[in-house]
Formats: structure tokens, sequence, C-alpha cells
């Protein structure tokens, strides 16, 4: 099994974040920001867009049970270290498909009253939306319906390290 | 085919599903917490000059948060043709009403994505 074709170099991915930063930097002046990072895909891409925000903000991870994995329903194997009450949450996150995910982590994370939710997404799938009532404010690319590795995209949990985005071979 | 407990069916009785996909859907929206009906409504689309209806479409599933009508197609991309046309007309006929299809292609990258089982 092999990467695949190179969709993204990591120069362009790069780029992308730190255009969303600059956007973001200019949207969060004056807050108090929190950077919260599902595991372990979008990692990278929290990393990238943590360093490209020239404002101060916290950091924050959370991990979720992957749907194969779970039984009775999603829970997070994760929680945050810190606490989002009256604080702004933004979610960096690698893709919003079907936005399941999403929904369950923003439902959960409003729980705690943050000052305001929003999601900054690497990857955006629209056209395969289930859930549309997501807060995503920040995409880095609409991308087709393919499967990716790289930057943070696994195959098994291998691949992850790969600088540019590829899209998966068959 | 099995028939989970469901956390969140919002609908009545223990829900039937036609196919292996569906089924899986179910079990995706529900591990998720998104609550859902199954088939609770069927829209008329045609009727005779008597009234009788002769053209329907019973949408699979229902989401109340979302307001959103789906349907599940297992049909090969080149035989779901039928159902664009009756989505369309659902859509002339009902323009408040919200509804996507689910294509076989979606369903099987879904699973991929998610490492379901649809063999079945």
């Amino acid at each position: 099994m092999s990467a695949g074709e190179r969709y993204l170099t990591a120069g362009q991915l790069l780029a992308r974040a730190r255009e969303l930063g600059a956007a973001i930097t200019r949207d969060y002046e004056q807050r108090d920001l929190v950077l919260v990072v599902p595991l372990r895909g979008s990692f990278i891409f929290g990393v990238d867009l943590s360093r490209s925000l020239t404002l101060p903000h916290a950091i924050d991870f959370v991990e979720l049970e992957p749907y194969h994995r779970g039984e009775r329903g999603v829970r997070l194997v994760k929680d945050l270290d810190g606490d989002i009450r009256g604080r702004d949450v933004l979610i960096a996150v690698d893709v919003v498909d079907t936005g399941l995910t999403m929904h369950y982590l923003c439902k959960t994370l409003r729980l705690r009253e943050p000052a305001s939710l929003s999601i900054a997404t690497l990857l955006d799938r629209p056209y395969r939306r289930l859930v549309d009532d997501l807060p995503v404010g920040y995409i880095g690319f609409t991308v087709p319906d393919e499967l990716f590795v790289g930057y943070g995209f696994a195959l098994e949990d291998r691949y992850r390290n790969l600088p540019d985005l590829h899209i998966r071979a068959a | 085919m099995e028939s989970p407990d469901f956390q969140v069916f919002r609908g009545a009785g223990r829900p039937r599903f036609a196919n292996r996909a569906e089924l899986e859907c179910a079990k995706l929206l529900d591990y998720y917490g998104v609550p859902w009906d199954y088939e609770p409504r069927t829209f008329v689309l045609e009727t005779d000059g008597e009234g009788r209806v002769t053209e329907a479409f019973t949408p699979d599933f229902f989401l109340p948060e979302q307001n959103l009508y789906l349907e599940i197609t297992v049909m090969k991309q080149t035989l779901v043709t039928r159902k664009n046309r009756k989505l369309r007309k659902l859509r002339q006929l009902y323009p408040d009403v919200n509804a996507k299809l689910f294509y076989r292609r979606d369903v099987e990258r879904l699973a991929e994505r998610l490492r379901l089982d649809l063999a079945s």
C-alpha cells in the first residue's frame, strides 16, 4: 500500500493554515481564545493553525471514541484539561464530512457554556453533510469525495507524518 | 436482520429496515446521538382524476432536529434515475421539505471511513 497521488503540498497546506490564522487573529482580537484540537487526525493542522495565530491563546485536546470501537454511543475518551466557561472556543479539525462527530462535540462543549463556539476545518465535504447546523466559520479546502493520507490523515494509523496530503491509492 | 435497542429512535415500535445499509445508517445516527425516525411520512406525488394516489415517496429517515428527510439507496448509480426524479418532484411539490439522497457510493465511502460492515 502506498500513499497515492499528491493532492496538496506541505507548502500549500501551511499557506492556507496561515491565511486562516490571519483571519482568526483578526476575528478573535481581545478575546479569550481556546483552540480545541480533536486527536488524532487534527493534530498537525491544529499545530500549524496555532502557530499561525498572532494572538495569545490556549490550546487543548479532546479525543472521541471512534465509531468502529464504540458500543453504546460516542463519548470522549480524552476530555479537555481546562475550563472553557465564558471563553471563546474554536475547534480546529482535520475534516468535516457527515458532521456527526462535530455535532456531538459541539453539543458536548456547549453544555460547558463557552462565550462562543466555532469550527475551523482544514477540509470540508459539504455535499456529504447529514447534520447542517454546525458553526463552521473557517474552511481550508473544499475537497472531492476521496480518502486522504498524510498531514495527520492516517490509514490504519500510518502515514500521518507525511508532509503532503495524498489521495489514498486504491 | 439484527434490530438493536436504539437510544435516540423517535418513532413508535421497532423499525424494520429494508437492507443492511439502512440499518447501518440508523446505528450511525444513534451512535452520535442524532435523533431519528424511520419512514414516518409518505408524500403523495401524483393522484389520478379521482384522487387516488398513483405515485408516492416515503423517505427512509427523518431527522427532527435537522428537519431533514434522508433517502438511502443501495442501487447502482446508473439505476437511481427514478429515485432522483421522485426527489425532484418532492422538492417541487413540497418546497418546504428538506430531503437528501444518499447514494450507494456515499454509503460505501462512509462504510470505508468508519469501517462498517455493509457486506450483507
